[in-house]
Parts: structure tokens; C-alpha cells; sequence
């Protein structure tokens, strides 16, 4: 099979770019759903600690410091979201410019050096050298926020740890907070495992 | 390739018609542009598609320099018409777009900004071309709820729009109608189902009428010339249009 042409690399750059964000923004639906289960289950373990008393006081401290936890999670992710929903207007005017200045070119290839093609060209180039800009400011911008949820979550891994730890005090209420701990650990886990996928995704293509 | 034929010239006063692309993708309707120059500015009427600028731009910039268009006259909103928008603002971001002031907040969906059109009122405008005035004749509903045609009376010549386009065999590609009645069976099927109303279709007629027109120049098909035109308008008074099929 032949190679692809330069003009369809570049389509397919851009395609992959949009398809990125699909992905990028796919996770990030994923762990705000994790967030909010998480804030429901720091609920649930706040009310099951005030009910175990003295015996799990530290576990009572913990879930409201999860709760905390979730919440802050949720407002990183919703700056993420942000971010990706102006990376879209980026990849989309990166495409659209792309294919304007490619039937631009074929018409000058028609035409040969009529005047106001270089003009032309020249403004297309400056138009799309803007816009992978943009792309590439924002690129690096959401690459520096997963970086920081990141560092979050390592402290959510910290609590559910220490969580689990004051369970075993919970006297008869331990198997209760045992499981619930682990249940923490178990969402952390996974909301790592999205944050590691979206910390390989870029904007753009170096 | 389509290739500008020089329909009309006074001095500097030209009409350009583009038209006959035998390249084309046949999935693609045929359309015919036309350039008019004066002086140093030109209009551009109906520019057509995206697939189909390049062949555009390199017809007429083989007849004149693209840096005089001042404008763009669409004659309604639809793809075949003015999708190719952001291309020629690509080339000249400063072009004005003449349309009708009901696509004004549609057309910025192929290109533009705000600054970009001008709309043009119901009862139609004039359009100055380097000092010559153009009349933009109302044409709503034939077939596009906001439509206008333009008429040059110095060169008396009416551009169309889809009023009197033809499609066309590839055996009777000629740039004009030369044998009326044979053509004119190639305009039947589409004026019955694209012209949606005969109230309208009767306005038309009658105010087209009055003017002086030495050739009338449609979208799609073969111009129309002399006693033909007066033939067409008689033909399109009498047909049943808004139809489905018959």
C-alpha cells in the first residue's frame, strides 16, 4: 500500500487529535462518577462511625477528610472538563484551517502566481500556526492539571490506608469498617488507573 | 475544467459566465458562476461549492485579476450556491456577501463575520459594481423562501438563480439554448418540484416582464437569449408547480 499523502496525514492527525479528546474527556466522565460515588460512600461512613461511638472516632475524622476529598476531585475534573471543551474549538479550527488552505493550494496550483495568492497563503499559514498554539498552550495546561489531581489522589490512596488501619479499632462495628475502607481503596485504585491514561493523552502530536 | 466565457462586453463593463466542468465528480450538480466586472471591481454571483473553488478561482482568475472582487451575490442559502464562502474570504477576507437578509444569521455557518454581509431587504436593493448600479430583483420562493436574482440594466442581463435552470444530458452541454423546445423539457421536472409556489411564480413572471433583458443567465443549464427569454417566462407562467411528481 502506498504511503498516505502529506495533506491526508495531516486530516488524520487532526482526526486522531479529536479523537483524543473523546478519550480524554471519556475518563474524566469516569472519575467524576467515581468522585460522587465516593462522597456517598464518605456519608454512609460518617453516620457508621458516629453509630460504632468512641471506638471509631479516628474513622469518623478520616471520611470527613474523604469526603473533602471527593469534593476537591470533582472541581480538578470539572477544570479539566473545561479545558477540554476549549481543545475542541482548537482541534476544530486547526481542521477546518487545514482544509481551507488545502483547496486554497489546489486552486493556486490551477491558477499559477495570480495576484493576492501569496497574501492568501501567507495569512492561512499565520491563521494555523495560531490555532496549533492554542492547542499546544492547552496541552500543556491539562498535562500540569492531571499532574495535580494526580498528587490529590496519592493523599485520597494515603486516607483510604489510614481508614482501613482505624477499622481494625472499630471494636464490633470492624468488619463493617473494614469494608467500607476497602471499598475507598478499591475506587482510589481506579481512579489512579484513569489518571495514568489520561496523563499518556495529548492534544497534540509532537 | 470549467472555463470563463465572456458573455457581454462594453469597454470594461463584462459579464463572465463560468461554466461546463467535464472534471467534476458526477455526484456533483453542475452550476454555472458568473463574474461581473466594472471598472476595477467585480462581483461574483452564486460562487458555488467547496469541492468545485478550485476550478472556480482558476477560471476566473484566467479572465481577471481576483484581487478586484469587491463581493459576492448569493442568490439563496443552499450549498451549491455559497459553501465555497469561506474559501473566497480565505483568499480576500474582506469580501462583502450579498444575500438575503433571511440567511444573513445562516450563511456565517460556511464563513464570515458579521461584517461580512449585507442584507438584502425583501423588496430587493441595488448593488454598486465600480459605478455600476445592479438591481437585486425579488425572486422569493423560486425556490428559497429568501431569494433574489440580479439584474444588470446596462448589459440587460438577468441573472436567474435556479429560475430556468436545466439539468441537462452531457450530449447537450452548449452554453446556450439553442433549440427551445427541446430544451426546455429539461426544465420540467425541476421547476415543478423545486418551485414551491405558483403566487410567487406569478409575481416573477410579471415583474421580470417589465424588464429589458437581452439574455437571461440561470444556475444550473443553458442561457437563455433574445426571444427565448420571453418564450421561458410565458412556458414557467403556465406551469403547475409545487408538485411532486406529473
Amino acid at each position: 500500500m502506498n504511503a498516505p499523502e502529506p495533506n491526508l496525514k495531516i486530516s488524520l492527525r487532526s482526526a486522531g487529535e479529536l479523537a483524543g479528546i473523546v478519550r480524554v474527556n471519556e475518563e474524566i466522565k469516569a472519575i467524576v462518577a467515581t468522585a460522587f460515588r465516593i462522597n456517598l460512600m464518605a456519608l454512609n461512613a460518617i453516620f457508621l462511625a458516629k453509630r460504632a461511638g468512641n471506638a471509631a472516632l479516628g474513622f469518623g475524622v478520616l471520611s470527613n477528610e474523604l469526603r473533602r476529598f471527593a469534593q476537591d476531585l470533582t472541581r480538578n475534573m470539572a477544570s479539566l472538563r473545561d479545558m477540554t471543551s476549549g481543545s475542541v474549538g482548537s482541534v476544530t479550527g486547526v481542521v477546518q484551517q487545514q482544509r481551507n488552505s488545502r483547496i486554497l493550494a489546489e486552486a493556486i496550483r490551477l491558477s499559477g502566481d495570480v495576484p493576492g495568492v501569496r497574501e492568501a497563503r501567507k495569512r492561512g499559514a499565520g491563521r494555523l500556526a495560531e490555532q496549533q498554539a492554542k492547542l499546544r498552550s492547552l496541552d500543556l495546561r491539562l498535562r500540569a492539571a492531571v499532574d495535580e489531581t494526580q498528587q490529590l489522589v496519592e493523599l485520597g490512596g494515603v486516607l483510604a490506608r489510614s481508614a482501613k488501619i482505624e477499622a481494625a479499632y472499630g471494636g464490633g462495628f470492624s468488619p463493617a469498617l473494614m469494608q467500607v475502607s476497602t471499598d475507598f481503596a478499591e475506587v482510589i485504585a481506579q481512579i489512579k488507573r484513569s489518571l495514568e491514561v489520561l496523563g499518556k493523552e495529548r492534544l497534540v502530536k509532537d | 475544467m470549467k472555463q470563463a466565457h465572456c458573455i457581454y462586453q462594453d469597454d470594461d463593463h463584462r459579464w463572465l459566465a463560468i461554466a461546463r466542468d467535464p472534471t467534476k465528480p458526477g455526484y456533483i450538480i453542475d452550476t454555472n458562476e458568473y463574474v461581473i466586472a466594472n471598472g476595477d471591481e467585480a462581483l461574483l454571483c452564486d460562487p458555488g461549492g467547496i469541492e468545485i473553488f478550485p476550478a472556480v478561482f482558476s477560471a476566473l482568475s484566467a479572465e481577471c485579476d481576483p484581487t478586484k472582487l469587491a463581493g459576492i451575490f448569493a442568490s439563496h442559502q443552499d450549498p451549491d450556491i455559497i459553501s465555497s464562502l469561506a474559501l473566497w474570504l480565505e483568499f480576500k477576507p474582506d469580501l462583502k456577501c450579498y444575500t438575503s437578509w433571511l440567511w444573513q444569521s445562516f450563511l456565517p455557518h460556511f464563513g464570515g463575520t458579521d461584517s461580512t454581509f449585507v442584507p438584502i431587504p425583501d423588496p430587493g436593493m441595488a448593488i454598486r459594481v465600480g459605478g455600476l448600479d445592479l438591481q437585486a430583483i425579488p425572486a422569493h420562493y423560486l425556490h428559497s423562501s429568501g431569494n433574489h436574482h440580479l439584474y444588470d440594466p446596462k448589459a440587460k442581463i438577468l441573472f436567474s438563480g435556479d429560475v430556468g435552470a436545466a439539468l441537462l444530458p452531457p450530449d447537450q452541454g452548449g452554453l446556450y439554448v439553442e433549440d427551445f423546445s427541446r430544451h426546455i423539457r429539461h426544465c420540467e421536472a425541476f421547476h415543478k418540484r423545486w418551485m414551491g409556489s405558483d403566487r410567487a411564480k406569478r409575481d416573477w413572471c410579471e415583474r421580470v416582464s417589465r424588464l429589458d433583458i437581452d439574455l437571461m443567465v440561470p444556475q444550473h443549464g443553458a442561457i437563455y437569449q433574445g426571444a427565448d427569454v420571453q418564450r421561458f417566462i410565458n412556458w414557467f407562467a403556465a406551469l403547475e408547480v409545487g408538485v411532486l411528481r406529473g
